[in-house]
């Protein structure tokens, strides 16, 4: 029985990145129309950053974690400016291609400058563990679920208590009304990908003390997170949360009691129930809405 | 015009027939490889192209064509000009399967899916050792026996592969005109009007899907009985993306530019070999240019290009 509840404490906390992920994803696809196959890369560099700024700072948190944020907001710039810019005005598909092509180019360049040998980091919260009877789990675990619950909170406090998320959520609806209401569409849709880009680096940054960093650490992250996403529904705050955490119980219970070698499989079988089953996700929208 | 467009067709068959005794053979390998790949990418290019379906999981039907056939041959003991049409089948078999529930969901709905499919089938290839013989793959795999004698030299593979892929592509040109060919073009410009005017809209997708995916099985097969040896690795979602690049480089309507685009993209990697570990950097950076500048692909760009001299010389 402990053994159980030490798993879904772990799951919870690895389910609480992939729901910070799924989100990431989610806002550039609502907010740009972007369906961003780039999303794990994204995990990957806030990783790699995040060990390279510890080495820097010579491991002061506070500065490593704003190092990088402000690392992922050049990538968030540079995205807009490289990627969605010359791109938006092409079909979906097109895009979609695009945000593929400068994944891959990501995860070369990283591995150009970060090698190929895992890096383990450390966390903030240090390696203790804690034991309530015969659970034990480590700090970090519950500080990753207490950072990722503030972010989600913070995201949603942005979207929708704050002047710039009705800009936000008007942008999402329809970008050509919003911008004759004086919206300054341009600049939001700069700001949407430095926050969809920030958000993705500290997933990465989480994920550094639990997982070793290797330049391939976001690619399953992403894959996950658009699991979760569709098992949650698109453009919803609540199903990220219960996606993310959905995919993280299915991995980790599916890896401790089915099979460890197909867990990322139990995971995608999910995915397809979802789809076949209610394609809108737990809180989604209608989908034959959407092109 | 005529002329020309005649002496170039000689021209193209006339380089195609010698190509094999021109290049070295390693060349060679790498042009039969292409042609394969040809196959599964004009497959792609009819989902893709034609209806409008962003797959992204081509790999796993290539997969399962060879896989398929491997197993035929080597389990069941059938000849390669059976099993190959049994790995066919298969793999339209598993995309119908796949289609029906999906393609009532549009546009990013399918794209993930496909990815998860792709996805799923290689951890099942990796780990399901008493079938697919694990991460170490199938070696042995018999090759090809043609007029009662097994093919043996690399030339004799280019003209089985040239052959078969000849037949692809009058089979697609014949599809683009027909009733069918029309439809998918129509369903994939406005669902909504192609509906209401009569076309079967999902049946439409689905029936593209399944051809696609059935050409996927046949490059699988191909593939698996040339190179003797396949392993999960072969059929990665890696492996789709390229096949996908391939389509987008040589226009996504264009048949012929499906051939282009697969040798093309088959002979990059020997070409930016002077990048060395940034090929892939290199490679990225490069299809997203493509995207922004050529958006009809090269071959798209290359037929607009010969048009207005054309037109200008007239």
């Amino acid at each position: 029985m402990s053994q159980f509840i030490q798993l879904v404490i772990n799951a919870v906390a690895v389910g609480s990145i992939y729901a910070v992920v799924a989100l990431a994803f989610e806002i550039a696809y609502e907010s740009t129309g972007v369906v961003n196959f780039a999303t794990g890369q994204l995990v990957t560099i806030g990783a790699l950053l995040g060990a390279s700024a510890l080495v820097f700072t010579g491991t002061h948190f506070a500065s490593a974690y704003l190092l990088v944020v402000l690392g992922m907001a050049v990538v968030g710039l540079l995205f807009f400016v490289g990627v969605f810019m010359p791109l938006r005005k092409q079909p979906a598909v097109t895009i979609i291609i695009g945000t593929v092509a400068i994944g891959i180019a990501v995860q070369n360049v990283a591995q150009l400058v970060w090698g190929s040998m895992p890096i383990g980091t450390k966390s903030p919260v240090g390696s203790q563990t804690l034991a309530f009877g015969g659970v034990v789990v480590s700090l970090h675990t519950l500080y990753v679920i207490g950072v990722s619950a503030l972010l989600i909170l913070g995201v949603y406090l942005l979207l929708y208590r704050s002047a710039l998320g009705s800009q936000f959520r008007a942008l999402a609806q329809d970008p050509e009304a919003a911008r004759l209401m004086g919206i300054r569409v341009n600049r939001l849709y700069s700001l949407t990908w430095i926050l969809v880009c920030a958000l993705a680096g500290i997933a990465g940054l989480l994920l550094g003390p639990m997982w070793f960093i290797e330049v391939s650490i976001g690619e399953g992250v992403g894959l996950k997170a658009f699991a979760a996403a569709i098992i949650g529904g698109f453009g919803s705050i609540p199903g990220a949360i219960l996606g993310g955490l959905l995919v993280g119980l299915t991995e980790t219970l599916g890896a401790a009691y089915i099979s460890s070698a197909y867990k990322e499989a139990i995971v995608f079988a999910l995915m397809f129930v979802f789809l076949l089953v209610r394609p809108q996700g737990l809180f989604g929208e209608r989908i034959s809405d959407r092109a | 015009m005529k002329l020309n467009q005649g002496t170039a067709m000689v021209a193209l068959l006339a380089g195609f027939a010698a190509a094999p005794f021109l290049i070295s053979d390693y060349n060679l390998r790498i042009l039969v490889l292409a042609l394969q790949s040809a196959i599964a990418v004009i497959g792609l290019s009819l989902a893709f192209g034609w209806a409008g379906l962003i797959q992204l999981g081509q790999a796993a039907f290539i997969g399962v064509g060879a896989y398929g056939s491997a197993i035929a041959s080597m389990r069941l003991g059938l000849d390669f000009w059976l099993a190959m049409p049994l790995a066919m089948a298969l793999s339209g078999l598993v995309a119908l399967l796949i289609a029906v529930p999906m393609l009532r969901l549009r546009g990013h709905y399918l794209a993930l899916a496909t990815v998860g499919f792709n996805v799923t089938l290689e951890i099942i290839a990796k780990n399901w050792q008493g079938l697919t013989g694990g991460t170490d793959g199938i070696s042995g795999i018999p090759g090809i026996r043609l007029f009662g004698r097994e093919i043996e030299t690399d030339t004799g593979y280019y003209f089985l592969s040239l052959g078969i892929l000849a037949a692809v592509v009058v089979f697609a040109m014949l599809l683009r005109h027909s009733r069918f060919g029309r439809a998918t073009i129509a369903v994939r410009d406005d669902e909504i009007a192609s509906g209401t005017s009569g076309v079967p809209v999902v049946r439409t997708k689905v029936v593209a899907f399944v051809i696609s995916s059935a050409l996927a099985g046949l490059s699988g097969a191909l593939y698996a009985h040339y190179a003797h040896f396949i392993a999960p690795a072969d059929f990665d979602l890696w492996r789709s993306i390229s096949i996908l690049v391939m389509v987008i480089v040589g226009g996504e309507m264009s048949i012929m530019g499906a051939v282009f685009g697969a040798i093309l993209l088959s002979f990059a990697p020997e070409w930016l070999r002077f990048v060395g570990d940034a090929y892939l950097a290199v490679f990225g950076v490069a299809v997203l240019l493509v995207l922004i500048f050529m958006p009809d692909g090269i071959a798209g760009r290359l037929q607009a290009w010969t048009r207005t001299k054309e037109s200008r010389r007239v």
